[in-house]
């Protein structure tokens, strides 16, 4: 079986399954929505948990309804105001300020909370914890790290990834290929049109260079730090140099259209069924690229949550605790989509019965353990800020701005509304 | 209740289509005074001033009392006076980005789009075979901008789009169409105009059509040429069409913002934001409804006054045109 | 004519240069869709390629059907005939309706009515978007809401949603209105005089004579629902079960996003076009007729 028809035949079961969801509930006495950002192959896995639970609790129905992420935000803000909202979301931790301050999440009861201080990690904790509230029981760690093509590295004639910033935008240079026209066919590095795909990995570098992106009181940003500055600057080098452009993406990455790119873990999944048994000979995984500082990066947080206007709170907060508890073999329901995707929890019994030894996990999990991978810290209209944040990059990166007055701009817009959360 | 009416005045009497005319008069029922001259009318009118009110009138003001909130939609709305125009029209960094972006998109669309239709159109009216060029030139009127969208996305990918492989064949540069943030409009006004392009050399050939045959008769035996004859003769009697086109389209370019969306989503680098767009994102991104309505009613005070001046333009030039 | 064109070699080059420029058009208006189609019919592998293959060397027909086995298309599509048809339909009825009584009855606020009709039409749609979201969503005694419009979801999520907002337009009116301008005022008297109601005249008598019209009306109305986009998936975006195919096509391209299934997504896209031109293959010279009508007016 090809490489191609496997992924078709997985989005085959996304999309009917998609489409599944639209059948009205049949006459069950309690029907819980849960909505994620994940499709329906990927959330397989928990499928055949929700198939068992309703096995096992005659009378509840569980309907698995599905956002892409990028819309995901807009999703549930939409059926929110909407008064159509899910019972069940699995929301990204930055979203969360947003959401409590609009009465959105449900506080979770006293077992659930005590479920989840003795079974996760203090970092997933805190990212589910808002002004000392937990909101939910956290799910899916992602960390950014430095990800290399070895084969074309290799063809330009370097056996080893770049440990300092000036090494990356030299191998860059030599590795991009070039039509006739001048337009990348090959790409020494990688960015994308995702918001993530630039604010991330500006986050990242700023903790790789030991500087975090915000004040601790989440009230200042620090994008005026010169190390975040000479940042940027090094990203519109690479634009400038012509060793990536707007039409790469972070998707190129799978297809040995760029070299590398700074990503998430979570890529594991998509990368092994693009090359197959080249995997390892081609995925190589390093720490960003900085100056010799000390290594750093930067990991977010999903979390499990229950809307406040859901009529199934109890139900939901149960079949939540269910959906994580461990089950015989180790894994949780959870768990053991979250391994299937090649993605990190902080529930620590997973982690410990997750597989994380080979070669592209462990520099993951290492991060995680040695505590240089720190997490996004949830501010005030996150998703909002990050988008300016993002627009500005843009324009460095288009060679329009200086990155010392694109963050000028976006640290005076972003103070803006992080001030807006004291009046 | 009006289909009930409807119903009983079709079914109803449909065994005796005339009534009896020598009945002495006697008094009306209710289903008579119904269909009577004097209330029929309004029977007919409910749905549309039911639509009115509930669909136009209530929504118009609604948008206009939000705008003077700061309202998530989710808590209440907090009055907070003109502080959203003043935020906008002031403050905003990237308000005037968008309001430059729609004009320059809309004034694209004609300066591209016009002649090229007019163009077309006089070569399309006295042609052979017009049912042929008809439905061939009015395919991409007829498409979902969806699938405009998804079938330009591709032909003008950098390195692998077709446009960029042709120019590449014949040694020419292949521009970054929808990745440059200095092409990006262009591209997005380019792929407008085709979908444009039909609809706007329909309503030229329909002028046209009007023109007699006489005046070019004439002129041809006066000796004059085919560029004589376009811009003495078919130009200045298609005045009033070349008018009606220009503040339509003009309008239409001003609020549009459905092909941004879906297309470039408003990149690179905001190039493609227009102000249409920024109030939809604002409004269902951010959550922030009443800075959104505020931009809506600033683009529609906008439109406003152009379609204003453009209507007054338009009958002198109607008139001169007589 | 003729003599007078063969007296002119100028007019012979215009000839020319007339069908060389409408052949120029055609390429330029008919190559993106072949090039859809071409993709459509591609293999992961060609396009996973670098540089991607353009021709198909096995052209994969089947991914027309997969369309609709393996993406819910055919929901879409099922909502597209649905809401299409339903608006097509209330449309008609509304604005021949409203049409009919601006154009045949005097009464007071007549031309007041008729004025706010062409004024109305000056309000753009983007205006609207906001404001009809939330009274669609705190309708009273609409979808588990109470009297004050609290406590359920109002119409969103349902169909309702989608087809309220479309169920007029002053546009319609407008053009119905001058359809029946040219009714005459006698044959209406005469009905009367035969003791006929008006409702009777209204639907046995006249609309049968404004088919024209209404064809007219009717695939103006189509075409636009078919490919209507920013109220449908500003409505559906949390409900897709009620998507049509553009809509879906469009909130779904993340799941098309890797070279393997965009050849799906392009068999997607040209099914979504294929009913609304075979519609209008059979009935543009009602399209020509609306258009006109707008324009001669102005």
């Amino acid at each position: 079986m090809t490489i191609a028809t496997r992924r078709s035949s997985a989005l085959v079961a996304a999309l009917l399954a998609s489409s599944a969801l639209a059948a009205p509930a049949l006459a069950a006495d309690k029907t819980i929505t849960i909505a994620t950002h994940y499709n329906q192959e990927q959330m397989a896995p928990l499928l055949a948990c929700f198939n068992q639970y309703e096995a096992e609790n005659p009378g509840t129905k569980i309907v698995f309804q599905q956002a892409s992420y990028r819309d995901f935000l807009q999703t549930i803000m939409t059926a929110r105001v909407g008064g159509t909202s899910p019972d069940i979301y699995n929301i990204y931790s930055i979203w969360a300020p947003q959401l409590i301050d609009s009465g959105t999440l449900a506080e979770p009861p006293a077992d659930v909370v005590d479920f989840v201080n003795e079974n996760y990690g203090k970092g997933s904790v805190d990212a589910a914890t808002i002004d000392g509230t937990l909101y939910g029981i956290p799910t899916e760690l992602s960390v950014y790290q430095l990800f290399y093509n070895k084969k074309l590295l290799a063809e330009a004639g370097y056996d080893a990834p770049p440990a300092t910033w000036d090494e990356l935008a030299e191998i860059a240079a030599k590795v991009t290929k070039k039509n006739d026209q001048g337009n990348i066919t090959v790409a020494g590095y990688a960015y994308g049109p995702t918001v993530a795909n630039a604010v991330h990995v500006f986050y990242s570098q700023m903790y790789a260079a030991g500087v975090a992106p915000y004040s601790d009181d989440f009230r200042k940003t620090n994008f005026l730090d010169p190390r975040a500055i000479t940042i940027l600057e090094r990203q519109g080098k690479l634009f400038a140099d012509g060793s990536t452009s707007n039409s790469v993406t972070t998707d190129s990455f799978a297809s040995s259209g760029a070299a590398m790119a700074i990503m998430a873990n979570w890529q594991k999944q998509s990368l092994i069924d693009a090359y197959g048994d080249e995997f390892e000979a081609t995925v190589g995984i390093a720490p960003i690229p900085d100056d010799g500082a000390k290594p750093g990066t930067m990991l977010y947080s999903f979390l499990w949550a229950v809307d406040s206007a859901s009529k199934v709170q109890d139900e939901s907060w149960a079949l939540l605790k269910w959906l994580n508890s461990p089950r015989e073999g180790g894994l949780s329901c959870t768990g053991q989509m979250l391994n299937d995707l090649g993605a990190l929890t902080g529930n620590l019994g997973d982690l410990a019965a997750m597989e994380t030894g080979d070669f592209f996990t462990k520099p993951f999990v290492d991060a995680i353990e040695s505590g240089a991978a720190k997490s996004q810290p949830n501010v005030w209209q996150a998703s909002e800020d990050d988008r300016i944040l993002r627009s500005y990059i843009e324009q460095v990166w288009a060679g329009q701005m200086s990155a010392k007055d694109a963050l000028t701009a976006a640290d005076s817009e972003v103070t803006a509304i992080l001030a807006e959360q004291d009046n | 209740m009006t289909d009930q009416q409807d119903r009983a005045t079709r079914y109803g009497q449909a065994p005796a289509p005339l009534p009896d005319l020598i009945d002495d008069a006697p008094p009306l029922t209710l289903r008579q005074r119904i269909s009577s001259k004097s209330v029929a009318p309004w029977i007919f009118l409910s749905p549309m001033l039911a639509f009115g009110v509930i669909f136009f009138l209530l929504p118009i003001i609604f948008a206009a009392y939000i705008s003077l909130t700061r309202w998530n939609s989710l808590t209440a709305p907090r009055f907070v006076g003109l502080k959203n125009y003043e935020y906008l029209l002031t403050g905003d960094p990237k308000f005037w980005g968008t309001v430059w972006n729609t004009i320059y998109f809309a004034a694209g669309t004609l300066a591209v789009g016009i002649p090229l239709a007019l163009v077309l159109a006089y070569a399309f009216t006295r042609a052979y075979g017009q049912a042929f060029w008809r439905s061939i030139y009015w395919l991409p009127m007829i498409t979902n901008v969806v699938a405009v969208a998804y079938i330009w996305k591709f032909l003008l990918d950098d390195s692998f789009g077709l446009v960029n492989m042709a120019l590449g064949k014949l040694g020419l540069p292949g521009p970054g169409w929808l990745t440059n943030p200095g092409i990006a409009m262009i591209s997005v006004i380019l792929v407008f105009v085709w979908m444009q392009l039909g609809h706007n050399m329909l309503l030229f050939s329909a002028g046209l059509a009007n023109i007699d045959e006489s005046y070019y008769e004439a002129a041809r035996l006066d000796g004059a040429s085919e560029s004589q004859l376009f811009f003495r003769i078919t130009v200045p009697l298609l005045k009033p069409t070349i008018l009606f086109v220009l503040i339509t389209n003009f309008i239409t370019g001003l609020s549009y913002f459905t092909l941004m969306l879906v297309l470039t989503e408003g990149g690179p680098v905001g190039a493609t934001n227009v102000t249409a767009l920024y109030m939809y994102k604002m409004a269902f991104e951010d959550l922030r409804m009443g800075r959104a309505s505020a931009v809506a009613y600033i683009l529609f005070a906008f439109i406003l006054v152009v379609t204003l001046i453009q209507l007054r333009v338009f009958r002198r030039g109607g008139v001169e045109a007589h | 004519m003729a003599i007078v064109q063969s007296r002119s070699g100028g007019a012979i080059a215009w000839r020319i240069l007339k069908y060389a420029l409408l052949g120029a058009g055609v390429v330029i208006m008919v190559v993106p869709f072949i090039d859809m189609f071409l993709g459509a019919l591609r293999t992961p592998a060609e396009r996973l390629a670098n540089p991607p293959v353009y021709w198909p060397r096995d052209p994969q027909w089947i991914n027309f059907k997969r369309v609709f086995t393996e993406t819910p298309a055919l929901i879409w599509f099922k909502n597209s005939i649905i809401i299409t048809f339903a608006v097509t339909f209330i449309q008609l009825l509304t604005s021949s309706m409203a049409g009919y009584a601006l154009a045949k009855f005097r009464f007071r606020g007549a031309s007041l009515l008729f004025r706010g009709v062409l004024g109305a039409q000056m309000f753009p749609f983007f205006l609207f978007i906001i404001p009809v979201f939330f009274i669609l969503r705190y309708f009273p005694m609409a979808g588990g809401n109470d009297l004050f419009g609290q406590g359920g979801s109002g119409f969103l999520n349902t169909y309702a949603a989608i087809i309220l907002p479309f169920t007029i337009t002053w546009y319609g009116i407008f053009l119905m209105r001058q359809f029946f301008m040219g009714v005459p005022d006698e044959l209406l008297d005469a009905a009367r005089l035969d003791g006929a109601g008006e409702f009777r005249i209204f639907f046995i008598i006249v609309l049968p004579l404004v088919l024209p019209g209404l064809a007219t009306l009717g695939i103006f109305v189509f075409v636009y629902q078919w490919n209507e986009v920013i109220w449908t998936m500003t409505i559906t975006r949390t409900a897709p079960d009620l998507q049509t195919l553009p809509v879906g096509i469009y909130l779904l391209r993340g799941a098309f996003a890797d070279e393997a299934t965009q050849s799906l997504q392009q068999a997607a896209v040209a099914v979504s076009i294929i009913p609304v031109m075979f519609t209008f293959l059979f009935l543009q010279r009602f399209y020509v007729r609306g258009l006109t009508a707008g324009a001669v007016k102005g």
